[in-house]
């Protein structure tokens, strides 16, 4: 861009009134500014605009539709789609899956890889300086793996895993002995399906949220550490009084990130069980909503279970922060 | 505030908003726009002169475009009739696209009034055809048109090769392929070991008691095709209770699934589930790893599946497997059908979208396909009948399933019936949940039906779908 070369000549300001109250200098701004402003702020706004606000205001338009999806014809009936949603037990059921999902896989995850990350950054040798296991580098490898693997294969894998018939996992529980796992079908009772698919999001997450901890635990100055050590802190104690509280706030951030994860875990279900679980036991609202509005063709109804689904993450994140907010005392 | 506070706040705000960024594609996923409403005309490429050798009045040197379901059949049956139309018609150009998306591929083309010429919507993510009806092309005239060998098409094709396709009076889809269910089983390890394809539930039941002591299961599912069991037991309760049980099933009526024949059936399948003569696992299965269960491993005798069985297990069937079909099983001896009496279906519904650029040029697609080059080359190829009569030979083209077929069919002779309600009210879905359970012995009979009854009753009682009255 040839016109983004800043000219001096306008940063100069305007002569001064008489006024001893001077208004704040304002600076005019030049074309090279203008120009840079549109690029760097225009341009991505007008992108966001295009590709998220206003699908976001259309998809809130159709809630309040009857639309069907394939036709340009529709008629408004107000908020009757929300309505309907509220009495629609396969919805609900759906909702209160992703609940499940956003309580435990977070907690979950993130209680395993900051174990892991305090493993290995300052689990190590109590003597000699503060450090984490040894090989830890190993150990850090081997558990970030799977978090390479594009998380449908995650999902094609374990399904496998999971098979009844000809799966690794009832191949190793039949071949110790326990013959009640002949033809177990873990993704196929209500009682497995969802703690399965749990493990398998889990399984996949762990390891990049530990690198992340690492990283948190890397930049706490290692002599909090060693005055903890000092006083005679443990592993455990130096965990909860000087990891927990230095890292809080990228446990939010994990918190939330994973929060998001569940509220959608489209991706593994259509894996693990495309058409919802046992007794729609893992169905998602990710999924109801893509029935609803390809199979069912009932886009206007689709678009209210899109609109309750933003709904649902606004408001997690909202509960995340406030939780932190009330937790961290006003004291600091 | 202090400034410590200002930028917590300010963090807070900006970790919000991304939040928000992230919430956001849930929603663009149901917002697709609907902008850019196309105009009305239809058929802007119609302007070829009708005649014997062109009855739609393609025009001339023109292109037409279709979207073909690319599953079981594969698309290329479509690509030779392509071929056939583009040496009738010289000069015009067709273009065949394979999909599996048909639904999600096709939307913003509906919307948008640019729908392609020609659609094979089936599969998985095919359109209910309920939704697309008001915009699809009626027909009818090319069943009145004349095949490529000069003779009415309609001629050619077995009886009620329509019924599937009309809704409402209006012919709005051709199912090309005839799809014969069954119960389907190796002729070669029953011959050895002296058993027979059960002619009634009893009968199965007896078949399931052998099958255990040789350690195999009498049937086994896989939980995307939990349903095949719906429509085993819909068919056999159809030829218990005839027209009374089907229309009410069709129309969703309340208590239809809990109509005595319906209910026999379910009561005959508990048995079987209670004695364990189904393969255990099926709820957590991927259908085809099911089915090679069945056609490679033999794990158990029967499966319940449309005629494309064969054709889909092709590479995973075992060697001298002989697979047959069966009519399904009958409930009583006062059964108001014969047990030979068949639920057979033309599927793959090929439709032409009004607002088509080349409507006649789709219509031109079907002339060709409903010829007898192009039927025979597809039973051939894919070792399935089409609607067109005659394509099969004696021997089956070597197939035993293909012969057992047209077995059946001659043995039923006018006995014929079929069901739409599933598919034209998108219930397949729903239904999958309580069948895998009831398969699994998760639930009973009772709990089956309480389930179905409640799916059912939703679509019934939900004044924003539309019905198609069936009489």
């Amino acid at each position: 861009m040839t016109a983004v070369v800043p000219s001096m000549t306008d940063v100069v300001a305007p002569p001064s009134g008489s006024s001893r109250f001077k208004r704040p200098r304002r600076r005019r701004m030049s074309r090279a500014r203008i120009v840079f402003i549109l690029i760097t702020l225009g341009l991505p706004f007008a992108f966001y605009s295009l590709f998220v606000l206003w699908p976001f205001v259309q998809a809130f338009i159709y809630s309040l539709t009857n639309w069907g999806g394939f036709s340009d014809t529709f008629e408004f009936v107000g908020l009757a789609n929300y309505k309907a949603l509220l009495h629609d037990d396969i919805f609900l059921k759906a909702v209160r899956n992703n609940l499940l999902l956003a309580l435990v896989v977070p907690f979950v995850t993130i209680v395993l890889s900051l174990a892991l990350a305090t493993m290995v950054t300052v689990g190590g040798s109590s003597t000699g300086a503060v450090r984490g296991l040894d090989r830890s580098s190993l150990y850090r490898i081997v558990s970030f793996f799977p978090y390479t693997i594009p998380a449908i294969v995650i999902g094609l894998i374990w399904s496998q895993m999971f098979d009844p018939s000809s799966g690794l996992v009832n191949g190793l529980l039949t071949g110790i002995g326990l013959d009640r796992f002949e033809s177990f079908a873990w993704l196929g009772e209500v009682s497995t399906a969802m703690p399965v698919t749990m493990f398998v999001i889990i399984w996949g997450f762990v390891g990049f949220y530990m690198v992340l901890f690492i990283a948190a635990i890397k930049g706490i100055p290692s002599e909090l550490y060693d005055a903890a050590r000092v006083d005679g802190a443990g592993r455990v104690r130096m965990t909860m009084m000087v990891t927990l509280p230095m890292v809080r706030d990228t446990i939010q951030t994990a918190y939330i990130y994973l929060g998001i994860l569940a509220l959608d875990a489209f991706v593994y279900m259509a894996a693990l069980n495309a058409s919802g679980g046992p007794q729609n036991s893992t169905l998602t609202m990710t999924q109801d909503l893509f029935n609803t509005a390809f199979k069912k063709g009932q886009f206007g109804l689709a678009s209210a279970m899109g609109v309750f689904l933003a709904a649902t993450t606004l408001t997690f994140a909202a509960v995340v922060f406030t939780i932190n907010r009330l937790t961290r005392g006003r004291d600091r | 505030m202090d400034p410590r506070g200002m930028q917590v706040g300010r963090r807070t705000i900006l970790q919000l908003a991304f939040a928000g960024g992230l919430a956001v594609p849930a929603l663009s996923l149901a917002g697709c726009a609907t902008g850019g409403g196309g105009s009305d005309s239809s058929s802007t490429a119609a302007g070829g002169s009708k005649s014997d050798k062109n009855p739609f009045g393609m025009a001339d040197k023109s292109t037409v475009e279709a979207v073909i379901f690319n599953g079981g059949y594969g698309f290329d049956y479509v690509t030779f009739a392509a071929g056939v139309v583009q040496k009738e018609q010289a000069g015009s150009k067709v273009t065949v696209k394979p999909s599996t998306q048909i639904a999600q591929e096709l939307q913003p083309r509906f919307v948008g009034g640019n729908p392609p010429d020609l659609i094979d919507n089936s599969g998985a993510n095919a359109i209910g055809l309920n939704t697309i009806a008001d915009q699809l092309e009626d027909l009818s005239d090319v069943f009145a048109a004349k095949n490529l060998e000069g003779t009415t098409i309609k001629d050619t094709l077995y009886p009620g090769v329509e019924a599937p396709g009309t809704i409402n009076g209006k012919l709005v889809a051709i199912n090309y392929v005839q799809t014969v269910y069954a119960l389907w089983y190796s002729a070669s390890l029953f011959e050895a070991n002296g058993w027979t394809p059960p002619k009634t539930w009893d009968e199965a039941i007896q078949l399931g008691g052998k099958a255990k002591a040789q350690k195999k299961f009498l049937f086994l599912w896989g939980k995307e095709a939990a349903t095949y069991y719906q429509t085993l037991a819909i068919a056999s309760a159809i030829k218990e209770g005839g027209d009374e049980v089907r229309l009410a099933l069709e129309n969703l009526k309340p208590s239809c699934w809990s109509l005595a024949p319906v209910q026999g059936v379910l009561k005959a399948m508990e048995t079987i589930v209670k004695n364990g003569y189904m393969k255990p696992g099926g709820g957590g299965t991927q259908f085809t790893a099911a089915q090679a269960q069945w056609s490679n491993d033999q794990a158990a005798l029967l499966y319940p599946s449309g005629s494309w069985i064969e054709n889909e297990m092709k590479s995973q069937t075992k060697a001298d497997f002989k697979m047959t079909g069966a009519p399904e099983p009958s409930l009583t001896a006062s059964a108001k059908m014969p047990y030979t009496a068949l639920h057979s279906a033309a599927g793959e519904p090929f439709v032409v979208p009004s607002k088509a650029k080349n409507a006649a040029g789709g219509k031109e697609i079907l002339r060709a396909m409903l010829s007898k080059e192009a039927a025979t080359n597809f039973a051939k190829t894919k070792l399935s009948p089409t609607i067109v009569k005659g394509t099969v030979p004696e021997d089956g083209f070597g197939s035993t399933a293909l012969k057992s077929q047209g077995a059946m069919l001659s043995g039923a002779g006018s006995d014929v019936f079929t069901w739409n309600f599933v598919d034209v009210y998108g219930m397949n879905q729903d239904q999958l949940v309580p069948w895998n359970a009831f398969l699994s012995g998760q639930i009973d009979a009772a709990g089956l039906t309480k389930q179905l009854q409640s799916i059912t009753d939703k679509v019934a009682n939900d004044a924003s779908v539309k019905k198609v009255e069936v009489k």
